[in-house]
């Protein structure tokens, strides 16, 4: 069996639940590791196990804003997250090669007016940018919303096929609750049209490939 | 009579070839409080409406065979097992109260599902 990866998740001190416990459910449900990537307002400091990998969930309103911050966090962590869902923000996220991951590009429940295009998806598959389907959308929503977070994800999957850029899959838990195992998630993942093997390395060798830096053309960022 | 009893006996007792083809699914559910089957069977129920409508809800043939408060099994057709696993992983909340579940493995027999739960 591949290892697998979460690459979003929020603790402590953002959300109520420790990483130690998130960690050990996620381990139970047959993960090897979880990245921790609270927002950059909430960070936290210690980190327990080598499982457990530091990242940081940028949060900005422009472009500048974003620039400033991914200059603060970067060489500070080991997983650089943009908070998308703004046309501008998956834009500029997409276009700076600092970037690791673009979480949720259509907004975290779908309701971001931003969607990716044949341009910014080509983007992230020059800068290396992984482009994130948080499944957290999917659960927590039905009828009318969940149809529309569906449609979204299957037009961002096919773009992301055409030009081969890194895709993961998250749950963005802010709960143990939130967790999913791995093949509940590939099942998940096949309702807008994933396949069973892209979902596999969404969640075991692609992750592992943006952790260690493997689609950057320069590699001087270290894995803490 | 005779002719009768076997016409009763034939509706009740469909042959074993005749039967469809079943899967028994081990799932453990991880929840704040404690949830009772009948909600559990309601949300399950939801969740499959909500996916898959009308039709797609009677092609999965859902049971809830058994459930105590921690694992339970769950019956469905054998071939729309991943369907049924999308529909486990699409449940969050029970009675207001959050849950998660994970499925444990799945088994052609009741037997072998008993032997999964320990």
């Amino acid at each position: 069996m591949p290892n697998f990866f979460d690459l979003n998740v929020h603790a402590y001190p953002e959300t109520d639940v420790p990483v130690e416990e998130l960690l050990s459910v996620a381990k139970r449900y047959g993960f090897a590791g979880i990245a921790m990537t609270n927002h950059d307002d909430t960070m936290s400091e210690n980190l327990v196990s080598n499982s457990i990998f530091r990242g940081v969930e940028i949060r900005a309103n422009s472009s500048s804003e974003l620039k400033r911050k991914i200059k603060l966090h970067r060489g500070k962590v080991s997983l650089l997250a943009v908070h998308g869902g703004n046309a501008k923000i998956n834009r500029a996220a997409l276009e700076d090669s600092r970037v690791d991951i673009l979480a949720h590009p259509c907004g975290e429940k779908g309701e971001g007016e931003g969607e990716l295009n044949h341009v910014l998806v080509r983007y992230a598959a020059k800068n290396g940018v992984a482009i994130d389907f948080n499944l957290n959308a999917i659960i927590h929503s039905r009828r009318g919303d969940r149809a529309r977070i569906l449609l979204k994800m299957r037009e961002n999957l096919k773009l992301v096929r055409k030009y081969k850029a890194p895709m993961i899959l998250t749950s963005n838990a802010r709960s143990i609750y939130d967790l999913r195992a791995p093949r509940e998630m590939i099942a998940l993942a096949s309702l807008f049209g994933m396949r069973k093997e892209e979902a596999t390395s969404a969640l075991s060798d692609i992750p592992r490939g943006v952790i260690e830096k493997r689609w950057k053309k320069e590699k001087e960022v270290e894995i803490i | 009579m005779k002719f009768a009893f076997c016409i009763l006996h034939f509706a009740l007792l469909i042959p074993p070839s005749l039967r469809g083809r079943r899967r028994y699914i081990v799932f453990e559910l991880m929840s704040e409080r404690e949830i009772d089957k009948k909600s559990l069977l309601k949300e399950i129920w939801d969740s499959v409406y909500s996916l898959y409508g009308d039709a797609g809800a009677s092609e999965s043939r859902i049971w809830l065979i058994e459930y105590d408060g921690g694992v339970g099994i769950l019956r469905c057709a054998h071939d729309k097992v991943e369907e049924v696993r999308a529909v486990l992983a699409c449940i969050h909340s029970v009675n207001e109260a959050r849950v998660g579940i994970k499925v444990i493995g799945i088994s052609g027999t009741i037997k072998g599902a008993n032997r999964l739960r320990r």
